[in-house]
Parts: structure tokens; sequence; C-alpha cells
């Protein structure tokens, strides 16, 4: 039996405040504030046009596709980075519980007027990580005729990042681009990734490099990438792996894979991070000036530092685990050569 | 969410440490037992559990990860309480790993097959929280208000969630992660009036404390600059690591960002404890990096 469907049409009087600035004209940016009736359904790149449409004509925004595909139109609400036409106002208003919301262009990247920024950083910084395949001449057949067969686990490696629309949202998110502008940002370095375990591919160790020059390790994994990607391409994830691909390529040579080295072999060993001697595992002799002082720090208050802290008794059961993922891994690396 | 074993008025939670209690951080086991005593709330100690990896062992294998915090779950389901963990970032991690395995069973039988080296089994039943929620959803905030003694009235304070608790969305559904109001329903419970700050969503760095420590204090310091200018008495964070990078770091972090002050920074449940009539020598307050010099 069919169901009629009836949406509840509601209807909010809001403010909708939109950042406002052309470079060269305004001294710094403003904010505007159009009052309108926001209807359930209605996206944010309709409310744009509305006012566009309708109040002031000189608004400034950025849009084509309409359908999430193209990338263009993402912008902030309530400081979150958002395609403007595939996310509705109304949600956003009654999650806020308020009726004002707030619109201004995406984070860590130039204005050149209103809502719309200059991606070019963004692009230029891509263009660094070799962003293409180069051909792997054991994978790639000679002739036209021939086809380059990929199974479905290959596949499944890269699979997500080949959604990646270069629309920004998480270089606008991202904390250490905001901290540091010469960060290569989540998409940047998930796409080298994703060139770099595509089989018919034999660049990886340029990417690597690339990707080391432009602060693979500087990733702080906030997920707040992967929490913005209206394609779900999960950015942090892949940085994760590009690191991981470095290290089993043998590059070892950085505070960061020391890291991940300490911790993983740590919780084999005793079955948590053996924290009070990181500093030297990590930063070699140069860290003993801060196991010193962390000690110092311990004795002002009667305690009596370790540099070895005990085995939990979750131990033994962790360590059999590692050696049946290690048998699992291995016969995995063995089916693939 | 009292388990059917125990019928002694108090809620009990399966409580896993994680390794960031530590060393001087070792205090923290003794202060979340007494606070939450004050609450009506029992933590029982998940013995057969192991570090989770703070996500740093995926960077070697993710399988691994998958499989120890998979055996993590399944020795809080043996206890049959929920998995409570006071640090944000085990909270995300193993919350990921949980809807990983939820999402794929042929990784959920893959990982129940290494589990079963060390006859363990991962049902997929465990129910994950974080203090947040427990006091502000499970002990409630009437219930709290009652057992606030000391209301901390006048108190100027800067709420900060940290990350994991809210990245990505889909990590938690105990409340908006755009919009949460747990640590500030809390603290407005406590008396404290809540300062709004530009940084109050921008990330502490404490992940990058190890791998690029110039950059993790940069970040660290721009958070408290932010909450700084709006001259507040105190940070409260409910997240350890934050804390530890906030508190811990401070100094350090404020002169990177070039800025030359000091911040007290509490970790909630201190101030939760504060409020319910503990002192600050029960609350260990001297071994804070930044003095706690405010009227408490």
């Amino acid at each position: 039996m069919t169901e009629k469907i009836t949406p509840v049409r509601e209807k909010i009087l809001s403010n909708i405040r939109i950042q406002r600035f052309t470079p060269g004209k305004d001294r710094s940016p403003y904010f505007d504030n159009f009052k309108m009736e926001v209807e359930t359904g209605m996206t944010i790149l309709e409310v744009l046009r509305h006012i566009k449409n309708t109040q002031d004509s000189s608004l400034t925004f950025r849009a084509f596709c309409r359908s999430s595909i193209c990338g263009s139109c993402a912008l902030r609400v309530n400081n979150k980075t958002v395609l403007a036409c595939s996310t509705q106002l109304m949600p956003i208003l009654k999650d806020f519980g308020k009726a004002t919301v707030t619109i201004t262009p995406m984070a860590n990247l130039p204005i050149i007027r209103d809502l719309v920024v200059d991606i070019d950083p963004v692009i230029e910084k891509l263009a660094k990580m070799h962003p293409y395949l180069v051909e792997n001449k054991d994978r790639v057949p000679e002739t036209l005729e021939q086809e380059s067969l990929m199974s479905q686990e290959e596949l499944d490696a890269f699979g997500l990042m080949t959604d990646c629309i270069l629309c920004g949202s998480c270089y606008s998110a991202c904390s250490a681009v905001k901290a540091d502008s010469n960060y290569a940002g989540p998409l940047t370095i998930a796409k080298a990734y994703r060139f770099s375990v595509d089989p018919r591919d034999d660049f990886r160790g340029m990417r690597f490099q690339a990707a080391m020059d432009q602060g693979l390790w500087s990733c702080v994994q906030c997920r707040k990438c992967i929490k913005v990607c209206p394609k779900d391409t999960r950015p942090a994830d892949s940085i994760r792996d590009m690191r991981r691909i470095s290290i089993d390529a043998g590059i070892h040579d950085s505070p960061g894979s020391r890291r991940a080295k300490a911790y993983t072999d740590d919780v084999e060993r005793i079955g948590q991070v053996n924290k009070p001697m990181l500093p030297v595992i990590v930063h070699g002799t140069k860290g003993w000036a801060a196991i010193e002082a962390a000690e110092a720090g311990l004795r002002k208050h009667g305690m009596e530092p370790t540099r070895q802290v005990c085995s939990l008794p979750g131990q033994s059961g962790a360590a059999k685990i590692y050696a049946k993922v290690r048998e699992i891994e291995g016969k995995k690396k063995g089916e693939k050569t | 969410m009292a388990d059917k074993q125990y019928d002694d008025g108090y809620m009990h939670y399966a409580f896993y440490s994680g390794c960031c209690f530590q060393g001087a951080d070792a205090r923290f086991f003794e202060i979340l037992e007494k606070v939450f005593d004050k609450v009506d709330i029992k933590i029982h100690l998940i013995d057969d559990a192991v570090c989770c990896g703070a996500g740093v062992i995926e960077e070697r294998s993710e399988l691994t990860s998958l499989a120890i915090n998979a055996r993590n779950m399944a020795a809080a389901e043996k206890m049959g309480l929920p998995f409570y963990t006071p640090c944000s970032t085990c909270f995300n991690v193993i919350s990921n790993v949980q809807k990983r395995l939820g999402e794929d069973k042929k990784l959920f039988k893959q990982v129940n097959e290494i589990l079963a080296e060390d006859d363990m089994e991962y049902k997929g039943e465990c129910k994950i929280t974080h203090t947040l929620w427990m006091l502000a959803q499970d002990v409630g905030l009437e219930k709290l208000k009652e057992r606030v003694t000391n209301p901390l009235n006048g108190l100027r304070v800067a709420s900060y969630y940290g990350c994991h608790t809210r990245n990505p969305g889909d990590i938690q559904n105990y409340e908006s992660s755009d919009n949460p109001t747990s640590l500030e329903d809390i603290l407005k419970v406590l008396g404290v009036e809540i300062v709004d700050y530009d940084t109050r969503n921008d990330c502490c760095g404490y992940h990058l404390v190890w791998p690029n420590n110039k950059l993790s204090l940069k970040m660290t310091g721009d958070v408290l600059k932010g909450a700084q200018k709006k001259d507040v008495d105190l940070m409260v964070t409910s997240c350890p690591l934050c804390f530890k990078n906030l508190d811990g770091l401070q100094n350090k972090a404020v002169a990177a960002t070039g800025g030359d002050f000091q911040l007290p920074v509490l970790f909630l449940p201190e101030l939760v404890g504060l409020a319910c009539g503990m002192s600050p020598q029960e609350m260990k307050l001297e071994w804070h990096g930044v003095p706690v010099n405010v009227r408490l």
C-alpha cells in the first residue's frame, strides 16, 4: 500500500548575517544582516540567491552545478565549512536554536570578494604532490587494446579519495593550516596517497619527498576534515595511510615516524606507551633535557620518577593479537608479490 | 545505566584509563573516583586492557589498531558494564573502531578470528561514553545541581571541548557535534559564568607535540590567547590531553606566540569536585603547571 508523504513545511523568519569584504575598497571585513523567511528544504545557496535577487545584487558568492559535484560553493555556516548547494538551512537554525545564522567565506584562503575566496594556494600545493599517474610498466600494458585490470581490493585502497571534488572544505577546516600556512593541507596529502597506492603508478618515492617537504607529519589528526568533507573521502585517514606507506618504504628518520614505531612497539611489549622515555626516542640525545626537567618536576612533588612504566595486565593478550596480525599482514604481502 | 548486577543506588561503569594518566597525571585516577562518588557513580578499572594507540598505531598497522581496541571493548563487555573513558582521544579511536566493525561484517569476522587467539570475543554490544555525557545525561543536570555545595558564582570561565569528542560528526550520538552544549550545561550548574571566545573551536595541537613540537606550541598558544583576550578567570577542558598542553606546556606555548600571561586551566572533573565541596588540596591543584590562583 502506498503511503502519502506530506512533508511539514515550516517557515522561520531569520536573520542571515553575511560577511562582506572587497579588498582594496573596504578596510576590513564587516557583516550585513538580511531578514528573510527560511522554509524547510531551502539550501544555503537558495538563501544566498534569494538575497541577491531581492535585497542586494552586489552580494558576491560562487556557485555552479547545484549538485555538490563542481565544488565551487564551499563556504562557512556558523563556522563550519559546507557546500552551499547541498546544505539546508533549517536544520542548522534548529541545531543552534537561534533565528540568526552567520555565513562567512572559507577560512585559510585569501578573500577575492565577499564569500568568494582564491583557491589557487590549494591547487599550487596540490601540483607539488605530483597528482597524476606515472606509468608502472609492470602493470600498464604496452598496447591500447589490452586493459590494465585491477582487483577490488587494490581499488579499495584509494577508492575514497577518487571522489574528491577539490572544493577545499577540508583545507578551510584544517587546524594545522590555520596555524601554519606552509602546511600542505588535507586534500593534497590525501591525493598524494591516492596516486601512490595506485598499482598502475611508479612514482611513489617522489611523492613521499613532496609530502615530507610540505608537512606530512604536521597533520594533528583533529579529524575536522573528515567531518566537513561533502564527499566523505576521509582525508585524515589517507594522511595516516600516507605516513604508514612512507614508514613501510623505509623512511624512519622523522620524529613522527619514530613516535609511530615507539607507540606500536611499546603496546606490544608492555601494553602501554612508555612516555617517560619518549623524548629521547623521538628526538635522540636532545631529548634528555626534557626527561630531566620532567623528573625534577616529579621530585618537587615528592614522587620518584621512573624511566620504565609498568606492564599492563592486557599486554600478554595484546601480544598474541600482534603476532596474529603480523601473520595475516605477512601473508597478504606474500600474496601480492 | 545502572547494571542489574549492582543494586546499590550507584551507576557503574567499566573504566578504561588509557595511557594518558602516567607520571604526575596518575593523580587523576583518585580524583575521578572521588568526584564520581559525589554523584553516585562507581568506576571499575578494566584490568585486562591495553593502550588504544591514540591513532598512532594506525600509522604502522590499521588492523592492529582495530584488533587491540576490539579486545579493549571485549574486556568491558565481559564486565557487563558501559565502557567509560575520560580521554577524548581514546573515546575517538575506540568509537571509530566500533563504528568500522559495525559497518563491515567481513572486518568484524576477521577481527574476531584474531581475538580468538586470545580466547576473547568482541560482540559489538558495548556502549562507549565520556565524562561529558555521564555528567550531563546519566547523572543529569538536576542531580548534579543538588550535589553542588560550593557554587562557583562569579567565576568567568572559557569552556574547551577539544576535537576528539566532536570530530567527525558521527563519532558520537549523544549531542550535536556542531553545537555541543554538554560542557557548558555542566559548568552552568556549577555556578560559573560561561564566556565565549574566538578560539573555542580550534585545536590545541596536542597530537603534534612529538611530530612537530613548534606547531603544537603555536596552536596551544593561539587557543589560550583567544580565551585570555576575553579576560576569563580560568579555562576548563573536558579532555585530559588538551589539559596537558594547555596547562603543562602553557609557558612555552604562550612564549611561542609572543604572549606574556598565565591562565589557569582545569580538567573538568577537578572543577566539578571543587563545586561539590572538595578542597583544592583534594583536587591536587598544586600539581598544575600554571598556579590556580583564583578564588574557588
